[in-house]
Parts: structure tokens; C-alpha cells; sequence
């Protein structure tokens, strides 16, 4: 017998269900060699075993099915030669909101800091694949509602503590409290892990017993979920700012509440010593001087801009654009429960009212993807691409509206908030809304008035029949379904359209608890189909997320989540 | 004239009764920022954790920070701490009030003192000078042009001078905030910009308050006087002019120091300076009660000891006054 394939045997062999059903699909051809890589980190094969099936077992690198990769996010990587090492790194990052606490950051600013000295269990970079860090490799159990984390061994604080597996409990433990744990990591991990659930049989290994079978837990717990830097078990999350404890390749030297962060190489670090010296982050109100502060030579590297703002620098040629496909999106929700929006036919309607490759082009210059009306974004590797996309279709539209008997046309008000691209995206939708007779008023506030307490009959974001609300990039759409979508009020505490059907429900739950790839694709295209029918939100686009760097720095990765690392950027001179 | 001792006594009459109105005046404010403060939409805990945070969550940090309190008992606990020194910690960031405002003042303060000794003198110069040539070209392109100037927006005064001179010439930054350990001549190279744009804002408004003052002081009859009485022009513009053209500019540019304290939110963003401006309008938007209040007070502090500083100068100048409270 061939020695590779012999050796390929002996791997599957040691392999889980969902790992060698995996590969299967790669054999099929159902899935493409890049796929494959991606979807195998996630489940836990290493990087080493993953290229050696790839290269034995075929797999053409064109498009087999699911989403392709992203476009580029990454600068070359330090490439021996022509990067120095040393130098300081200026970095442009909007203003946090909150004060350093792991617990209470919540916007991208925060992220960003939490970010620069500490270190997750892994990294979820711009193609989704996770890169091992705090953990070195990962594995489920038979259906997917155990995962067994390996702890790597010799990792320490900046204080010199080492980290053992016991850290990893308590981290989560704080985070996922339901006594004053973390808003941003119980969104993610509702119904998915519950305190108690975690253990470290021994120093090196961390047991998730999860509340059901999850195939996507690991990406769950990564740096897409930002709050979850691993801290010290003895660290009172609210004292995180005096030290910013951490076990990352960069730790504290100074820190200015409202204007910067400094931090400097961790020489004691595990891994390959950072390539510069030292990072500053500078805090920015807003985007107009960060993108001015590039342009003149004041900072190395803009975290995240907009389309909008940034039109400078996207005609600059002497400006890198690293675009990285994302999940971030708006939604334009219809309340289900109320005239006019009870009947699914006008829903349908305002839906195919809107030219959403003109949104795409004029909002964003290109740099986002159609969305489909579901939470299905493009870019995740179980959207069912073939689901016919949604296009403009006035004709059909005044004809439903005229077979839901509002064939007269009425008036609705649309509630949103003055943030973004969104007041200019209810503009066009009004427009739209107009040629087929539907008269939309707008009333536009600021964020605080349109959330509101935030929950039901407290806030405008869920009270009211027609709004717009931003979503943030999340690199698995598990809380897009559940949370914004659901007809059970414990669940579906972000649900604006007041959306209750069972049969969605039910998919939904066959969604999350799917494991392999096919039948995440089988529900995925029913959730789909069955949204586009019913059109209880309206999901225009996915946009990408762009940061810009200076074209003499290499090596730094932007992920859509809005993390970087740069412990691999440095300057070629 | 009276003798010297009730002199002083007046004068320390006049402090005293001045540091009394400051009091009451600070005391409204404090009254007055507060219960604005309470109008403003959202709700303190609800901000800090986000519109996803559980409602219970919500509530408990409400109860810890005591925002939910009766308005009278949360006023008092703020005024009682601002009385012994204490301003409070702020609800977003968790650091002391005092800490933030400290230095944002001391930031405001460095970027209207520079912004001030470069455009008072040159608007002073200018106003007179158009006052002396009144109606003639000079006086047209001065005052008009400083007209034109003041009523463009700072924004777009502040972007321009940034791509002309920050980033076409290159000549300086593009941001106010020098790095640490910075010579002082770095700091007003870094400083510049912004100043520059306060500059032109200004000049128009002072120049012509001064323009005016003057025109009025020549055609006084006590102008007239030292004329007919033989004097040089120059020294009649210098002794008599002059000191009583400058007390409308006075009493304006003393009115300017509230909004180039706190009212360069614009500016401070636009160059990304960390000053009073920006702490407090950001403040208002996270509901963050204590940096809030106390940044107004401090506002209103700075402001009516710029007041009080500019009466005494007035004083100085115009002897009237100065009498008329010896008496």
C-alpha cells in the first residue's frame, strides 16, 4: 500500500467522527483544499496533519462550495531580509468607551486595548482560521458537546506568573456570569456554556462541557469573542487597568485614559519575540484626524475606517488597504406583529424595493458584499451560494403590495440613529419605499434614544414597527439567529421584528447543533429560503473592514473583528 | 484723592463682594448642570454596559453608583465632595474626575494662552490701525476681511490649514498633541495649527470691537483737547487713546474665555487634542454625571476668575471706575 496513504490511515484513524468526516468531504470534492484548512483549524486538526491530508488526499484549490476566503488582510509577512527589527509602531484606534475591564469593554476601542496585551486561547485571523495561542490544540468528543482544550505549558504573565489551566476556568468563569459577567461574551456563549461547565482535570487541559453540541464552540472562545483574554485567576477583572496583565507579545508601558496606549516587547514572550520594539496606540474621537494623522506621517497604521470617511485614502497610492470580508451589517427590521408589515407580502414587497448593488456602490464604493436577507453572510463557509440572490423587482413589488390589498400605498416611520453610512441608507430605502407608492418617515436620533434600557417596551430599537439597527462583525452567525431572531422571549431579546415562527426555531436548532459542514449547508439553505419568504428583516450588506497601514509596514494582520496583531509587523526599510 | 488706607479698603471691599457673587453664581450653575444633565436621554448603567446587557445587570450597577437615588440626595453627595475637593470618579472610565480634568484643563489652558497672545495684539493692531485710516482701504480690507474670515467655520479653517500646511508644505503636524518629554518649542510647533485657526476665527470680532472703541476715543472731546493743546499725535493716540479704546476689547476678549476654554470640541477633535471641550462634550454623551458636572464648574470657575481679572485690568485703565469705588 502507498506509504502516504498508509499514513494518512493511520492519522484518520486517531481522529474524531467529525474530523474524518471532514476529510471525506475533502476526498468528495465538496469542499475545496482552502476550506478544508479553514474548517480544520476550527476543529481542532493541526495545521501540520492538515496540509499533509490536503496534499495527499487532491482537493483542487478553485471553489468546491461554500464562501471563499477573504480578500487579503494581511500584509506580506516579515519576509527576512527587508523587515528591521525594532522601531516604534504608531497606531490610530477609535476612542474606547469604558474604562480597561475585561468585563465592560464592549466597543472596538476596548477590544482594541484588551487586545494589545493579552492573548486569547486562539486567534481568529482574517481568513476565520484559528491560530493556536493560549491552547495548542483542541478536540470534541463523539457529537460535538465536550471540548478538550491542551493548555500550552511555559506560557507566563508579564508579571512572571505562569499561566496554568486553572487560569483559563476562572477567566470564563467571570466572564460568563450571569451575576455580572461580560454583555458581549454571554451574547456569544448564552445557551452554549454555563458556570460549572468548565474544568481543568490537570494543569494542562481545560474540559468544555457544553449546554448542547456546538460545532463551532472553539471560534466561540477565541479572540473573535474580544472580552475573553485569559487573566489571571487571582485578578479582579475591575484591576485589570493598573497592570493590563497579560501573556502576549507585547506588554504595558504607559496608559493615558483618553489619549494613548504604550506598549512594549515581552521578551520573556512564549513564542517568536515581537519584530518592533514598541506599539502606540493613540486614541481618536473621531475618523477625520486618523485618516489625516496617516497622511501625515503621524501614525504607522489606521485600525479600522470607513468607506465614507476614508475616500482619501482608498485613491492614495501611497497608502496600503487591507480589506477584510465581514459579517458586519445593518438591519432593517419590520415589525411582524403589526400593521402594515403583518402580511409577508408587504414585507416582500419593501424588500424588493431596494437596488442593493447600488447600496453597495455608492455606501461603500464596492467594498461590501449583497446581503440576502438572512443572516447569512457570504463570507461563512455554510452559506448555501445557491439560494437565488434577492434583486430589485419594482413590478413585483406594487404587485404584492396590490395583493395584500395596499395596493394604495401607505405610510409607515422608520426610527434609526444619526451613526455611519445608517442615515443615508434610510434615505435611499425612503426613496425606494416612494416608487412603489410607501411612504416612509423618518426619524433619526442618537444611539442612546434609539436603544434605549434596551429591552422591550423600553427602547425604540425594539419597539419600534420599521428601524435600522448596525450589527458588528461575528465570525459564526449562531447570535444573529438566535438572538435577533427568535420567537422564544428568553432567547430572542434582540428580536425588533417580534419574529415567531416555529419551524424557524426548530432549524435553527438543527443548525447549531450540526457538526460537519454539509449539514450546517442542508438547514443553512432552509433557514434561508424560509427567511426570504417570510422577510422579517431585511439585510442589504455585508461590508468589509478595512484598515490602512503606511507602505513600509509589513506584517500587520487586521481581523474583522476588529483585533490586529502586530507582533509579526515591522518596517522594510 | 482719598488716602491710601481706604484705598485699599475699597478695594478689598470690592474683592470681597466679587468672590460672594462668584459663590452664588457657582451655585446656580452646580443647580443648573445638574438637573440638565438628569433631561439628557439613556440611562447611566444602561450606557456603561450596553444595550445587550441584561436588565438585571443594568439595575445593580444603577443601585452601586447610586443613579438611582432622589436627584436632591445624588445632587448633595456631588456638591458635598466638590466642597472638600473631592470631584468624583468618572462613570466611564473609572478614574478620579480630578485626574481627567486636570489635565485637560492644563491642555485648554496651553492652546488659548497661545492662541490668545498671538491674536490679541495682532487684532488689537488691527482695529486700531482701521480706526486711524477709517473709511479708507485699509480699514475696508481689515475690517471686512476679518468679517468674512470669522464667519467661516473652524472646521473648515482648521481642515484647510491642515492640508496646506500640514500636509502639502509639510511645515507642521497635523495633530496638537506633541509626544511626551517634548521641548517647549515643540509643543507651540504642535500647537500651531489649532492656535492659527483660533486666530482667524477671532480677529474679525476683537478688531472690530477695538475699531470701534477707538473711532469713539478720537472723537472724544478729551481727545480733542490734547490736540488743541498741542501734543504729538502719537502721544496723544499713546496716553489718551489707546488706554480707553482698549476697555470694550477688554471687557470682549474677557467673554471669550469660556469658549476657548470649554468650547473647542471642533478644534480639539479635528487635531485630536485632549482638551476641556472634548472631555466634557463626551461626558454629556456617556451620561457620565460626575465628569460631567464637575467639568462645567471647573468651566465656570475658570471663567469668572477671567472676569474677575478683567474688571481689575479695566480698573486699572479707566481711572473713573477706580475712583468711583474709593468713594
Amino acid at each position: 500500500m502507498d506509504e502516504t496513504q498508509r499514513r494518512v490511515d493511520e492519522i484518520r484513524k486517531e481522529r474524531s467522527e467529525l474530523e474524518n468526516h471532514l476529510i471525506d468531504e475533502l476526498v468528495a470534492g465538496k469542499i475545496n483544499r482552502r476550506e478544508f484548512i479553514r474548517r480544520g483549524t476550527v476543529v481542532g486538526l493541526s495545521l501540520s496533519s492538515l496540509s499533509f491530508i490536503a496534499a495527499a488526499c487532491g482537493g483542487d484549490d478553485d471553489d468546491g462550495g461554500g464562501g471563499e476566503g477573504a480578500a487579503t488582510g494581511a500584509t506580506e509577512p516579515a519576509a527576512g531580509g527587508n523587515v528591521q527589527q525594532g522601531g516604534t509602531i504608531r497606531v490610530a484606534l477609535i476612542q474606547p468607551t469604558t474604562e480597561p475591564n475585561p468585563l465592560l469593554v464592549q466597543d472596538e476601542g476596548g477590544a482594541g486595548i484588551l487586545g494589545a496585551t493579552g492573548e486569547f486561547l486562539s486567534f481568529s485571523d482574517e481568513n476565520l482560521e484559528l491560530q493556536p495561542r493560549i491552547a495548542e490544540s483542541w478536540e470534541p468528543n463523539e457529537d460535538g458537546s465536550v471540548w478538550t482544550f491542551k493548555i500550552r505549558q511555559g506560557v507566563k504573565f508579564h508579571n512572571g506568573a505562569p499561566l496554568v489551566a486553572q487560569d483559563v476556568v476562572t477567566t470564563f468563569d467571570k466572564l460568563i456570569n450571569p451575576d455580572g459577567g461580560s454583555a458581549n461574551a454571554q451574547s456569544a456563549l448564552g445557551g452554549v456554556l454555563s458556570q460549572g461547565g468548565i474544568e481543568a482535570p490537570d494543569e494542562a487541559t481545560v474540559v468544555f462541557n457544553l449546554d448542547a453540541p456546538n460545532g463551532n464552540f472553539p471560534t466561540l472562545v477565541s479572540s473573535a469573542n474580544y472580552n475573553a483574554i485569559i487573566i489571571p485567576a487571582d485578578l479582579d477583572p475591575a484591576d485589570w487597568g493598573q497592570t493590563f496583565e497579560g501573556t502576549g507579545p507585547f506588554k504595558l508601558e504607559r496608559f493615558t485614559p483618553k489619549v494613548g496606549l504604550t506598549v512594549v516587547r515581552n521578551e520573556a514572550y512564549w513564542g517568536e519575540p515581537a519584530v518592533a520594539d514598541r506599539v502606540e496606540i493613540k486614541f481618536y474621537d473621531e475618523e477625520a484626524p486618523m485618516i489625516l494623522a496617516l497622511q501625515g506621517d503621524e501614525v504607522d497604521f489606521v485600525e479600522h475606517f470607513s468607506v465614507s470617511g476614508g475616500k482619501a485614502l482608498l485613491d492614495d497610492d501611497n497608502v496600503q488597504v487591507l480589506a477584510v470580508k465581514a459579517a458586519t451589517h445593518r438591519q432593517l427590521h419590520m415589525r411582524t406583529d403589526k400593521e402594515p408589515f403583518t402580511d409577508k407580502r408587504v414585507r416582500q414587497a419593501i424588500a424588493l424595493s431596494i437596488d442593493r448593488n447600488a447600496l453597495v456602490e455608492g455606501l461603500w464604493e464596492g467594498q461590501a458584499d449583497l446581503g440576502n436577507d438572512s443572516p447569512f453572510a457570504p463570507l461563512y463557509p455554510y452559506t448555501d451560494q445557491s439560494v437565488p440572490q434577492r434583486e430589485q423587482d419594482l413590478e413585483q413589488a406594487k404587485q404584492l403590495l396590490s395583493d395584500a390589498g395596499a395596493g394604495d400605498g401607505f405610510t409607515v416611520q422608520l426610527d434609526t440613529w444619526n451613526g455611519f453610512e445608517i442615515p443615508d441608507l434610510a434615505q435611499l430605502v425612503k426613496n425606494y419605499a416612494q416608487e412603489i407608492g410607501v411612504t416612509i418617515n423618518l426619524k433619526i436620533t442618537d444611539a442612546a434614544t434609539y436603544y434605549g434600557d434596551g429591552v422591550f417596551g423600553k427602547s425604540t430599537w425594539l419597539d419600534s414597527v420599521m428601524g435600522i439597527t448596525d450589527y458588528g462583525h461575528r465570525p459564526v452567525p449562531n447570535v444573529y439567529l438566535t438572538s435577533a431572531l427568535s420567537g422564544d422571549p428568553k432567547i430572542g431579546v434582540w428580536n425588533s421584528a417580534h419574529f415567531k415562527n416555529d419551524q424557524y426555531d426548530q432549524l435553527v436548532r438543527d443548525y447549531v447543533a450540526a457538526l460537519d459542514l454539509d449539514s450546517q449547508r442542508a438547514v443553512a439553505k432552509q433557514i434561508q429560503e424560509l427567511l426570504l419568504d417570510e422577510t422579517p428583516i431585511i439585510f442589504p450588506y455585508f461590508y468589509y473592514f478595512l484598515s490602512a497601514a503606511k507602505p513600509n509596514l509589513q506584517g500587520a494582520v487586521s481581523a474583522a473583528t476588529g483585533q490586529f496583531d502586530l507582533s509579526k509587523a515591522g518596517f522594510t526599510t | 484723592m482719598a488716602a491710601p488706607e481706604r484705598r485699599i479698603g475699597a478695594i478689598g471691599r470690592f474683592l470681597l463682594k466679587r468672590l460672594g457673587l462668584a459663590a452664588i453664581s457657582l451655585f446656580l450653575l452646580s443647580v443648573l448642570v445638574f438637573f440638565a444633565a438628569q433631561v439628557l436621554p439613556g440611562n447611566v448603567a444602561r450606557r456603561i454596559l450596553g444595550p445587550f446587557a441584561d436588565q438585571a445587570a443594568v439595575e445593580a450597577l444603577n443601585e452601586e453608583l447610586g443613579t438611582d437615588q432622589p436627584l436632591l440626595t445624588q445632587y448633595w453627595d456631588w456638591i458635598s465632595g466638590v466642597l472638600t475637593g473631592d470631584l468624583g470618579e468618572s462613570l466611564a472610565y473609572g478614574v478620579p474626575v480630578s485626574d481627567l480634568i486636570g489635565d485637560a484643563l492644563l491642555n485648554s489652558l496651553k492652546l488659548a494662552a497661545f492662541a490668545f497672545v498671538m491674536v490679541v495684539p495682532l487684532a488689537i493692531l488691527g482695529g486700531v490701525v482701521a480706526a486711524l485710516k477709517r473709511d479708507r482701504l485699509t480699514d475696508r480690507v481689515i475690517t471686512i476681511g476679518g468679517l468674512s474670515f470669522s464667519t467661516v467655520p473652524e472646521f473648515v479653517t482648521g481642515i484647510l490649514l491642515i492640508l496646506v500646511f500640514g500636509l502639502w508644505l509639510g511645515w507642521f503636524p497635523v495633530s496638537a498633541n506633541a509626544p511626551e518629554g517634548s521641548s517647549f518649542l515643540t509643543e507651540l510647533k504642535y500647537l500651531f495649527l489649532p492656535a492659527l485657526t483660533l486666530v482667524i476665527l477671532l480677529f474679525g470680532y476683537i478688531a472690530r470691537i477695538t475699531r470701534a472703541g477707538t473711532i469713539e476715543s478720537l472723537d472724544a472731546d478729551y481727545t480733542r483737547t490734547a490736540f488743541l493743546k498741542g501734543l504729538p499725535r502719537r502721544t496723544v493716540i499713546r496716553r489718551h487713546v489707546l488706554r480707553n479704546s482698549l476697555l470694550p476689547t477688554i471687557a470682549v476678549v474677557s467673554t471669550q474665555t469660556a469658549y476657548l476654554i470649554g468650547g473647542l470640541v471642533v478644534i480639539e477633535t479635528l487635531f485630536n487634542y485632549p482638551g476641556m471641550g472634548r472631555l466634557i462634550f463626551t461626558a454629556a454623551n456617556q451620561k457620565d454625571f460626575p465628569l460631567l458636572q464637575s467639568g462645567v464648574l471647573v468651566i465656570g470657575i475658570v471663567v469668572l476668575v477671567a472676569t474677575l481679572l478683567a474688571d481689575l485690568l479695566y480698573s486699572l485703565l479707566n481711572p473713573r471706575i477706580r475712583f468711583a469705588t474709593a468713594e
